[in-house]
């Protein structure tokens, strides 16, 4: 839901990076952070328990100026990974435009990717949201590892909706950009259609 | 299945909203208010302010209060509609509006707490049914037109150029 506000001549968007525990989601947004022009980003929140596992969810806002009159911002977001935080991750998952589905591409992490990708269906679903309205994007992550699965075959398994497909490094940043590139120009689009 | 509607505010509309909202900042002595959506994003404030604490504080008490209303859950409670957090120097409250709507106030200890819930419970009668014909109203989306798109396309391209 994009929240719209004509008086103030503002839009702004929301993205969540949705993924496994440790698949590299609040990696994405930390080097987002620290690579992004400094005026277009506002404070980096975090809500992470000691070990640093994200407890609740991350948040950077960037700007992108004034298009067309409109002062245009996308929210960004992380959800917590690990399996027993579900309802936390609804709670972050209501009310966005878009999604980027992070996925580790090690073999040994299938099953929580599959888990993963499944458990953002379903809570889409029961939030009422339309997901072909939602802007998506399919990362694959940890692509310099070795022992990993090949696009084709993680393609198959985690995007049945046929959405872009982005390869990346978190770490070093590789393709980090790329995947929000993409999934801001999506949402506009979903936007548009809508 | 059917997408939520977006909420689209209008001139008018917000108009209302930012005089009932500075009347309630200065009736009760408070240092901001504010109207966030309870998928964390700003709407309107007083003072008319876009910082980037703002935001914070809006994604922050959307979150907060969604985890109160798990707690009721939890607790076999149909909800908790206030949240109130009391600082040494200052204070958070919160109340729910509409379903998808929040009211946030934060304000020193020169004002009581009784004060803010009084005004605030006021001002509620009237944000209430603004907000609720904004939530059912159409969007009128015709300036997302496909030059917004190209603009917003060219934009996206500028702020990461360089960054990557």
């Amino acid at each position: 839901m994009a929240l719209i506000n004509l008086a103030a001549r503002e839009i702004n968007y929301k993205i969540v990076y949705y993924g496994c525990g440790l698949c590299g989601k609040t990696t994405n947004i930390q080097y987002i952070y620290r690579r992004v022009n400094p005026a277009a980003r506002g404070r980096l929140v975090s809500i992470a328990t000691e070990e640093e596992r994200t407890l609740y969810f991350d948040f950077l806002p960037l700007s992108l100026g004034t298009v067309k009159g409109l002062r245009t911002r996308f929210h960004l977001y992380t959800v917590p990974g690990q399996s027993f935080y579900n309802a936390s991750r609804r709670l972050v998952l209501q009310g966005a435009d878009g999604v980027v589905f992070v996925a580790d591409s090690q073999i040994s992490r299938l099953d929580e990717n599959v888990d993963s990708y499944l458990n953002l269906w379903e809570n889409l679903m029961s939030l009422g949201e339309d997901p072909s309205r939602l802007g998506m994007v399919l990362q694959l992550n940890k692509r310099d590892l070795t022992n990993i699965f090949s696009v084709t075959d993680l393609t198959e398994l985690l995007n049945h909706t046929g959405s872009p497909v982005v390869e990346a490094c978190a770490l070093t940043g590789v393709g980090v950009f790329e995947t929000l590139k993409t999934v801001c120009k999506q949402v506009i689009a979903r936007s548009n259609e809508s | 299945m059917t997408r939520r509607k977006g909420l689209v505010i209008s001139d008018d509309q917000m108009r209302v909203l930012e005089t009932v909202l500075d009347k309630l900042r200065r009736v009760t002595g408070g240092t901001l208010v504010a109207l966030v959506s309870t998928s964390g994003q700003p709407i309107c404030t007083s003072p008319s302010d876009s910082s980037s604490d703002t935001l914070s504080l809006a994604a922050l008490t959307a979150s907060s209060f969604a985890a109160t209303r798990q707690l009721a859950e939890v607790l076999n409670e149909r909800e908790f509609t206030l949240l109130f957090h009391e600082g040494k120097e200052s204070n958070l409250h919160v109340v729910q509006v509409t379903e998808r709507i929040l009211l946030l106030i934060t304000f020193g200890h020169d004002t009581q707490v009784g004060r803010v819930r009084l005004y605030t419970a006021r001002a509620l009668e009237v944000l209430k049914p603004v907000l609720e014909t904004a939530e059912n109203s159409q969007r009128d989306d015709a300036f997302l037109d496909g030059d917004y798109r190209r603009e917003i396309g060219a934009a996206i391209d500028g702020l990461f150029s360089g960054s990557e």
